[in-house]
């Protein structure tokens, strides 16, 4: 456990750094953003999927404001994200 | 622990270059694969508004039914397999249900009726299944896969008994269910309907104009980079890079031209293949009929929590539940077809 609490400490420490310097590990994409909505559309090139996943996951916080991430689709295919049926209300 | 983080789930695309001209074209047969379509997207050029007869098509897409809490033991009523499941072709899928977390139901044009249930729910069903293909560790999802066209599963044989005993009193599975019938429609399903909250749906038609579309050479674009310039159309996603904006950097592939105009329309509902290959015909005389229209491109997606995707085969969702096809097609004939998948499902035909 000691082990894990570790690592966790060391993530986030990196994870305040990915998120703040933009472009320094990970070269990611805000490719759409919708105010309404508050949702986004990112890309990442693979090799930096998990790391950008694991960021979002763990920021809690920004400018003192607590605020979550969640993630609601990955694919490869950009196209892919246009066509959800997770999207589909039938009210 | 680097080399473990750079692994991303795998995904299938499948490429195809083909004629309409040639007789060993598999497009019908690689549309009917694809039976539970949620939306079909068009994309066409110098177009602003969707000429009378596309139109006209997408607004004619089959009505579909949403039964709210159906028990699943009625799809074994004996009349609605004499009137529906026997004659013609039923179209059903649980909705508002997960394939990675709830039990999802689907019934097949086939007459193939598919479970995917959790752990627990299996037990409880008592009737004979599979472990899921993508089981990780534990077998935590199972696949009750029942033919009810077999002879095995007639009404009043010894496996359609357990199997309607094993629904209606081990395992009471009710969902929403969004259901359609070729040829039949509604009057098919009107018994089965009657007995429960139901309604009928039309499918939701979209369209939108673009302007200035800066669009790549399709006939040579690589199969990646001509599905990201559609996805980013489809999306409204800006392909410009411009120097005053470091938010994203995408670009359209090169070389480039620039379209003054483009209708970008969708669909979107329970939608049968039979509608989509209709479409598709209608593209087909649209491309000759316009001089200005040198292509038509149509992205079909299937949904995402059904338990089945191309044919029979098991349909899952990782860290998305994407299966869908893009088909591009040209004014001399010929089209490109990409099929993909997510990583919790089989190979596209």
């Amino acid at each position: 456990h000691a082990i894990k609490r570790k690592i966790k400490e060391t993530e986030t420490k990196q994870t305040s750094l990915i998120l703040l310097t933009v472009g320094a590990a990970l070269n990611v994409d805000v490719l759409k953003y919708d105010e309404e909505t508050l949702s986004a559309l990112l890309r990442v090139p693979s090799r930096g999927l998990v790391k950008l996943w694991s960021s979002l996951t763990l920021q809690g916080s920004y400018k003192n404001q607590t605020c979550a991430f969640r993630v609601l689709q990955v694919s490869p295919f950009l196209l892919a994200l246009t066509g959800n049926s997770r999207d589909l209300r039938l009210d | 622990m680097c080399a473990d983080l750079s692994r991303t789930p795998r995904n299938l695309l499948v490429c195809e270059r083909s004629s309409f001209l040639d007789e060993k074209n598999r497009l019908s047969f690689q549309v009917e694969q694809l039976r539970f379509n949620y939306k079909v997207s068009l994309l066409l050029p110098e177009c602003g508004s969707a000429p009378s007869h596309l139109e006209s098509t997408l607004n004619s897409f089959s009505r579909f039914y949403l039964v709210k809490k159906l028990p699943i033991y009625e799809l074994l009523d004996k009349d609605f397999l004499q009137n529906a499941v026997y004659q013609g072709s039923v179209y059903g899928l649980s909705f508002g249900t997960r394939i990675d977390e709830d039990n999802c139901v689907a019934l097949m044009p086939n007459g193939r009726l598919v479970l995917s249930l959790d752990k627990d729910s299996y037990e409880m069903l008592g009737f004979e299944g599979r472990p899921s293909r993508f089981n990780h560790r534990t077998c935590s999802r199972f696949v009750v896969p029942v033919d009810l066209k077999e002879r095995s599963m007639a009404p009043g044989s010894p496996g359609y008994r357990r199997l309607l005993r094993a629904l209606s009193s081990h395992l009471k599975l009710q969902t929403d269910f969004l259901i359609s019938h070729h040829p039949g429609g509604g009057a098919a399903l009107k018994a089965l309907l009657s007995r429960y909250d139901w309604s009928e749906r039309r499918p939701e038609v979209c369209s939108r104009r673009l302007s200035d579309l800066v669009c790549p050479d399709l006939r040579s674009c690589d199969p990646h980079s001509l599905l990201e310039w559609l996805g980013a159309a489809d999306a409204d996603v800006s392909c410009q890079n411009s120097s005053s904006s470091f938010l994203s950097t995408l670009t359209c592939p090169e070389p480039t031209t620039t379209l003054a105009a483009a209708l970008s329309a969708s669909v979107s509902g329970l939608l049968l293949p039979q509608d989509v290959q209709r479409l598709v015909e209608q593209l087909r005389c649209h491309l000759q009929q316009e001089q200005t229209a040198s292509w038509a491109s149509v992205t079909v997606h299937g949904f995402a929590d059904g338990p089945v995707s191309w044919g029979d085969e098991e349909h899952g969702v990782l860290t998305g539940g994407e299966n869908f096809y893009n088909l591009l097609m040209f004014h001399d004939h010929t089209y490109r077809l990409h099929l993909a998948t997510g990583p919790q499902d089989g190979c596209p035909p």
